[in-house]
């Protein structure tokens, strides 16, 4: 049934910063597990019975099967909810939902990928896919951070800042608050690490505009300033990924509350996206 | 399609045999409203209504709903459909209903409303528009289909279009009530809908009206507006289109919990507010604009998202009139 949510067994929960916990979870029955198949860029439905239902984006890769992971921000009623449980309790999971980005239609291409806070979660399961599946040329990550203390799976992004460059995969990191565990990295690493904000590490890079796609998530204000950079070094707006939020309930297309647009172009940011190009924008208002 | 004739003398047998299809719901008048009720027998039947409050989408998505029941941590389908018979629904509610089966029954099926659809026998009946009315500007004042059985008032009975395949087993059950149509029937039935069709007092210009409306989208109209507007989403509840709805679980006691879906409203300032207090319609005219773009957007195989029945007029606390609206953002960009 359209509604129902499937037990899945939480199989860790590890505290990323003080308000993010990524969860691990895979479902109770193996079937189900076995044909659980996802793409980076969609989401699920987390059921808390008895309490609520909220969408969260898939973190993980679909490039690893057998459990699939989700990277919660403790921010309201839900979320708290959700922080409480621990390893061996059970949640209900809808999903996958959303169109996710497109993978195989990138092959071969160059992947810039713009995260702002908690946009690198969506953001996560592109990037190793892309390193899993070695099926693109070259993937850039810019990832701006408020501090040191908040950046998203920091282990794996300081990984990539030392080792990245073997795998083709460049990553650079702006943060706001200045801190030593920042001025430590920012000298081992000058000038792939710097103080700023996201769109500041923009700067100096040019794009093979013929062969790159850019993939960005983070909050609303940042896209408007993102495209702006993207579309001064003539990548075309077909070539601009973004996947949005909304305020979601069904996740399917039903309950009206992600729908945007006009009398011409309406899109549920559930089914239609959460992933558009930026052609999408400019043809449907009130997207970004 | 199938034409044949009800004569009034056999009007009630007729209604009494519904109730083997299922309760009978009719439109009856409570105060200055009418609302469908259940109904035993013809006198209670309002047959001369305009629109009742709710539309009938009322049986299919409720206002308060449960979909699901929590027992021993997991959930259980909430089932127990009956049979419904909705007896003199207008066309522009059968347009409506269409509408609504466009989003509910497209993948994935919302299975509630897919049950109750499936158990549902809809009955329409002529009417006269009155002064809210503007169905006729959006081709809604006809139903061609999604009713069993439609009956067109006539001075001595009904015309009878039978229009599913229920609605047959209908009529063959009743074939003894039934009789042809003669000339001078069909003659009645096409002066009434000429009476009808010049009776209407309100028309929506639709040319381009999508067009016109996304070209308008700072029209200061829709700042005078904001002003006159309560923000109370009255306009949505009654509007046989209107569909948006918000859940939440509710705990019956320490072991059971129901989830829940009600009625939402796109005024209301929580529909577009996400985690960390984000709203992406901020304001009343955020709001007020919305829903004219998404009563007005044109979907090729459904039409409009309005079907013209003048609830969001005739309910309105502020007297906003829609089609003035409309007409006055149009007037704005010439
Ligand atoms: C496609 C998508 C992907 C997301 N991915 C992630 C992710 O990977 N990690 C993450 O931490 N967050 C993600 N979010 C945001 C997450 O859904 C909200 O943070 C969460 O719903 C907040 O619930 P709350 O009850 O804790 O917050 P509150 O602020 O208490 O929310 C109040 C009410 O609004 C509802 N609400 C608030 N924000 C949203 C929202 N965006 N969508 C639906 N309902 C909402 C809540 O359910 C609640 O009933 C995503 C949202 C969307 C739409
Ligand atoms: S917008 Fe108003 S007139 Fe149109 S269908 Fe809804 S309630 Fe009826
Ligand atoms: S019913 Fe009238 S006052 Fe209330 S929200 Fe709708 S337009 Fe505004
Ligand atoms: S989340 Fe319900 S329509 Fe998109």
């Amino acid at each position: 049934m359209t509604f129902q949510t499937h037990d899945a067994r939480i199989l860790e929960v590890k505290e990323l910063t003080s308000r993010e916990k990524l969860f691990t979870l895979r479902f109770v029955d193996p079937e189900l597990n076995r044909s659980f198949k996802y793409k980076p860029g969609q989401f699920v439905i987390v059921d808390i019975r008895g309490f609520g239902e909220f969408p969260i984006s898939l973190c993980s890769t679909p490039t690893r099967e057998g459990y699939f992971q989700l990277c919660v921000r403790r921010v309201g009623r839900m979320t708290k909810y959700m922080h409480k449980l621990k390893e061996g309790d059970i949640v209900g999971i809808r999903g996958p939902y959303g169109n996710g980005f497109p993978m195989e239609k990138m092959e071969g291409s160059t992947l810039v990928l713009v995260a702002g806070g908690l946009g690198m979660a969506p953001l996560r399961s592109v990037l190793w896919y892309a390193l899993d599946t070695g099926k693109y040329e070259k993937i850039y990550l810019f990832y701006g951070t408020k501090a040191y203390e908040d950046i998203l799976f920091r282990d794996e992004v300081i990984h990539l800042l030392k080792h990245g460059e073997d795998m083709n995969c460049h990553v650079k990191l702006a943060y706001e608050v200045e801190s030593p565990s920042c001025i430590y990295l920012e000298k081992g690493y000058s000038p792939r690490v710097c103080k700023g904000v996201v769109t500041d590490l923009f700067r100096g890079e040019t794009f093979d505009v013929e062969n790159t796609y850019a993939l960005i998530c983070g909050p609303p204000v940042m896209y408007k300033y993102v495209i702006k950079e993207l579309l001064d070094r003539k990548l075309s707006p077909g070539r601009i990924y973004m996947t949005l939020e909304r305020r979601m309930r069904c996740g399917v297309g039903k309950c009206g509350h992600c729908i945007v647009g006009t009398s011409t172009s309406i899109k549920y940011v559930c089914k239609d996206g959460p992933v558009f190009t930026y052609w999408d924008a400019l043809s449907t208002r009130g997207l970004i | 399609m199938r034409y044949v004739k009800l004569p009034q003398e056999n009007f009630e047998e007729f209604f009494n045999s519904l109730k083997n299809w299922g309760k009978v719901y009719a439109p009856v008048k409570k105060g200055n409203i009418y609302s469908f009720q259940h109904v035993e027998k013809p006198s209670e039947i309002a047959f001369d209504y305009t629109r009742t409050m709710l539309p009938p989408k009322k049986f299919f998505v409720r206002p308060k709903d449960e979909m699901l029941r929590l027992k021993g941590g997991k959930w259980e389908e909430i089932d127990g459909v009956e049979p419904v018979v909705l007896f003199g629904v207008h066309s522009c509610d059968i347009h409506g209903l269409e509408i609504l089966d466009k989003v509910y029954l497209n993948e994935p099926v919302d299975p509630y409303y897919k049950k109750r659809r499936e158990n549902s026998i809809i009955i329409g009946m002529s009417c006269m528009p009155d002064e809210y009315c503007f169905c006729k500007s959006l081709g809604t004042d006809f139903a061609m289909h999604g009713f069993d059985l439609f009956l067109h008032e006539l001075p001595d009975g009904w015309l009878v279009r039978v229009g599913s395949v229920k609605g047959h087993e209908i009529a063959w059950e009743n074939e003894e009530l039934f009789e042809e149509l003669t000339e001078e029937d069909m003659r009645n039935f096409r002066e009434f809908e000429e009476k009808r069709a010049n009776s209407f007092k309100k028309h929506l210009n639709k040319e381009g009206l999508e067009d016109m409306l996304d070209l308008a989208f700072n029209s200061p109209v829709w700042k005078k507006y904001e002003k006159i507007c309560l923000g109370c989403g009255n306009c949505n509840m009654v509007c046989p289109t209107c569909r948006c709805y918000e859940v939440c679980d509710l705990w019956m006691n320490a072991y059971e919990a129901v989830r829940v879906r009600r009625y939402d409203s796109c005024f209301m300032e929580t529909h577009g507010l996400v985690a960390g207090g984000h709203n992406f319609r901020p304001t009343r005219l955020d709001r007020f604009r919305h829903r004219y773009y998404c009563k007005s957007y044109f979907d090729p195989s459904a039409g409009f998202n309005c079907v013209g029945c003048g609830r969001c007029d005739e309910f309105c606390p502020a007297k906003i009139e829609h089609v003035k609206v409309l007409d006055e953002v149009r007037e704005g960009l010439q």
